[in-house]
């Protein structure tokens, strides 16, 4: 582990312990319902999910289908109509660095350099201004932006942006990091080289990850377990474990499309897709 | 990156380097090219173009005008050499310097006032549901309404001119300040919210700051608003200020006074608005690139 694994920081050992108590897990989400306009439209209906810790999963479905509302309602910005989310045994009353959460849109603050917007989130932490240096300089070169740390985010492509977005998060020092389509705004090619920085990132800092996507490949490739969603009310259809990859992760994406078991998945998930869209099979 | 997964074959042509093909010649761009584009001289020379147009439009008026008229619509160099006169024998720096003060400070006070009402309301949804209907009805109400009032409360003083100043602007300038605030996306509000900030730290270090630059573009707008009102400000009962100098030749039929104070008066709004951009440039650097 890296020096930045940060033992010595107060929330972090409350909530390890907390994690260490039978029966808690980083996120549970109990019974939520979210309804909204007073009830006319349900985004979420009556949905149980367990979040297990270092695993990533991936919640997918159709359009509309509530998947970013849990997402919301798991980082604190938004609370359930009925039901609660708690995070290691303890209910969520609001947003918390210990969730630090990447957007799909661009987020970074444009007034502030790379690394000062790195270290923005670090400074909010209560840590010294060496120690905030040392943590951005450490994850900016993880997302591989070291060369731009100086530069304005308005000055840098979608691509960069995401990835300071994705270094802020974790400087923040997150036990869980929420990933809300992160890579929705960006061309295919620059998708596939965040979603190898992403596996980079699961070997080097084991996080606990909660994904946001409506791309089956890049549900595939990241994560250890898939959360299906079904269209309005948003409910689990499916909760598939990603077995087939035997706990590995793959650095290149195009290794994962050879292994067995692959295709057989990929085909699962898009008549899962079809189904929501257009109905079941006549 | 990772330099395994992406390059590209990029060597298969470097044996024996041919001519390159000839420079493309681009069609040559009509004057009134849809949008098109401008260079900096080319900009320069248009600006430079249409104020010139615009003296030379007056210098013919002046010209077609029967002579035992003309001293109601004087020439260029007849009003700058009356600026002239007025700098060096009627200690016209002084005007131009009282009514500076009187619109640079009443301006001072009313951001004083706007800028935190602005951000008040444009925070927190109650205080806007407060005092918004309140600040808002009161754009509607002429400012040069208020000169007989302020006339009663505070004599021919320069606290009465400066508090004309002063309304003529601040209720705009909230409402302006208020739209700033309230364009900065949520979603920068909500990520600093996951970042653990609090209340006071997102309002001072991420609306605020988000919205800085166009408050500094609100302030710019509004202190022109101040300028247009300098001369009701200064007509009544005044004995300084550019103002007074132009009513008092207004009183002796002296058009060129009147047109050199119209003049001095573009000229110091013209000088108020570089110095705005000016600080803009230093102030809020990552906004170079966009401008």
């Amino acid at each position: 582990m890296g020096i930045f694994q940060n033992n010595d920081n107060a929330a972090h050992h409350v909530a390890l312990e907390a994690a260490q108590k039978e029966g808690t897990c980083p996120l549970s989400v109990n019974r939520a319902t979210k309804e909204y306009l007073n009830g006319e439209r349900i985004a979420v209906d009556d949905l149980s999910l367990d979040i297990k810790e270092h695993e990533v999963t991936a919640m997918i479905g159709p359009s509309g289908c509530g998947k970013t509302t849990v997402l919301r309602l798991m980082a604190g910005l938004e609370f359930p109509t009925r039901g609660n989310v708690e995070s290691f045994g303890i209910p969520i009353s609001g947003p918390a660095p210990e969730r630090g959460l990447v957007f799909q849109a661009y987020t970074s603050f444009p007034w502030l350099t790379v690394i000062e917007n790195v270290q923005h989130g670090v400074a909010i932490q209560g840590y010294s201004k060496t120690e905030q240096r040392e943590r951005a300089e450490h994850y900016l070169k993880l997302v591989h932006l070291t060369d731009f740390a100086n530069a304005y985010p308005d000055e840098l492509s979608g691509g960069m942006k995401q990835r300071v977005a994705i270094a802020r998060a974790l400087a923040q020092d997150p036990q869980i990091l929420l990933l809300d389509e992160p890579f929705g705004a960006l061309d295919a090619q620059v998708t596939w080289e965040m979603e190898e920085m992403v596996v980079e990132i699961c070997e080097d800092t084991n996080k606990t990850i909660v994904l946001v996507t409506h791309d089956i490949q890049e549900a595939i490739y990241l994560a250890d377990r898939i959360i299906f969603f079904t269209r309005q009310p948003g409910r689990i259809k499916e909760d598939i474990s990603m077995e087939f990859k035997k706990g590995r992760r793959f650095k290149r994406k195009e290794d994962l499309l050879s292994e067995p078991g692959y295709v057989e998945m990929e085909k699962h998930l898009y008549t899962l897709m079809r189904e929501e869209i257009q109905g079941p099979p006549k | 990156m990772n330099n395994t997964v992406m390059t590209a074959p990029s060597d298969n042509n470097s044996a024996e380097a041919p001519e390159p093909a000839p420079l493309f010649k681009p069609p040559r761009e009509k004057f009134l090219s849809l949008r098109g584009t401008v260079s900096r001289t080319q900009s320069t020379v248009l600006g430079l173009l249409g104020v010139i147009s615009l003296f030379a439009l007056w210098e013919i008026a002046h010209l077609l005008t029967p002579e035992h008229q003309q001293k109601f619509l004087p020439s260029v160099g007849q009003v700058t050499n009356k600026l002239f006169y007025l700098f060096t024998e009627k200690g016209y720096f002084a005007d131009v310097g009282k009514s500076v003060y009187r619109i640079y400070l009443s301006f001072f006070v009313a951001c004083l006032v706007a800028i935190p009402l602005g951000v008040l309301m444009g925070s927190f949804i109650k205080m806007r549901a407060l005092i918004n209907p309140t600040v808002g009805g009161l754009r509607y109400l002429p400012a040069a309404s208020f000169v007989p009032l302020l006339l009663v409360y505070l004599g021919p003083t320069d606290q009465a001119k400066m508090a004309l100043l002063f309304l003529g602007c601040v209720f705009f300038l909230v409402a302006l300040i208020l739209d700033n605030i309230e364009a900065v996306p949520q979603a920068l509000i909500e990520a600093a919210q996951t970042m653990g900030a609090g209340r006071f730290h997102i309002v001072f270090r991420v609306t605020f700051r988000s919205a800085a630059p166009q408050i500094l573009d609100s302030m710019r707008n509004m202190i022109a608003v101040s300028w247009t009102y300098l001369v009701i400000a200064e007509i009544v009962a005044a004995t300084d200020g550019i103002g007074a100098v132009m009513m008092r030749g207004a009183r002796f039929l002296h058009v060129d006074v009147i047109m050199g104070g119209i003049l001095t008066i573009g000229i110091l709004g013209v000088l108020t608005d570089v110095s705005f951009r000016v600080a803009a440039h230093f102030l809020f650097p990552h906004t170079r690139a966009r401008r």
